[in-house]
């Protein structure tokens, strides 16, 4: 496969959560809270604290990281690599900030090799992928 | 071009997202993916060639015909990315956000 070029792209996103910033923060780290990346885990190792990894796997695909950060209730940035990091380490960090009685929660994930082009269609395509994951399976399985 | 510009720009087309559909049965004959279309053969030509470029399609000789036929990788590297980041984000702190709205309204009651 054609290697990407080295630009890299980046996504992210922002929810305002009804609950103390502390609550968010050990709730993102909770694999029994639905939402954050470590529930539903097929298989999960994960160690929460700065320098300690995770292993993560979902529908068959292996994604592995290293806590880089950890300031409770305000802070994690941790690694992340998978398949579709095309072998590159990116970076997800999250900030919990307190909102009232709420959490604005941002995460943004870093260094995703891709193109300017792709990020410009990111939004429009979904609705199209949506109706070719079979012609997509049929495809890949055709060609190992 | 880069060749993910390549790919959006073929699957950009709603003639050629038919033939890809078409394509993804088997591999076919020129005038075979040319005869569901009510355009003339030249425009299925240069359709077929915007697909060329984005690597999605193939030919290859058998005897005297030549079969083309789809090439996925394209399509599963930009349906891997976008899934990856821009929905399974979106999708896993929606979830997030929902269970702690769904908690404060059980402790109110």
């Amino acid at each position: 496969m054609e290697k990407n070029s080295k630009k890299t792209v980046e996504f992210k996103f922002e929810r305002t959560i009804p609950a103390p910033t502390d609550e968010v923060f050990d709730g993102w780290l909770d694999p029994k809270i639905p939402g954050n990346p470590w529930n539903m885990a097929e298989k999960l190792l994960l160690n929460p604290k700065v320098d300690g990894f995770f292993y993560w796997l979902i529908k068959g695909n292996s994604h592995y990281g290293r806590f880089t950060e950890m300031e409770r209730p305000s802070r994690i940035q941790h690694t992340w690599m998978s398949r579709s990091t095309s072998g590159e380490e990116t970076t997800v960090t999250l900030t919990f900030k307190k909102q009232g009685g709420d959490t604005l929660m941002t995460l943004v994930h870093t260094g995703i090799p891709d193109t300017e082009a792709g990020r410009g269609h990111e939004k429009g395509w979904n609705h199209f992928l949506d109706i070719f994951p079979e012609q997509f399976g049929n495809s890949s399985r055709k060609e190992k | 071009m880069d060749h993910l510009t390549d790919a959006l720009t073929a699957i950009s087309h709603p003639t050629r997202r038919a033939i890809i559909g078409q394509l993804a049965n088997g591999p076919a004959r020129f005038l075979d993916i040319a005869k569901p279309f009510d355009t003339a053969l030249n425009a299925t030509t240069k359709h077929l060639k915007v697909l060329e470029r984005a690597g999605l399609i193939e030919r290859q000789k058998q005897g005297r015909e030549v079969l083309i036929s789809l090439r996925g990788e394209p399509l599963r590297e930009v349906a891997g990315w976008v899934h990856e980041y821009e929905r399974f984000w979106n999708e896993r702190l929606d979830q997030f956000q929902q269970y702690f709205k769904a908690k404060k309204k059980k402790e109110k009651k």
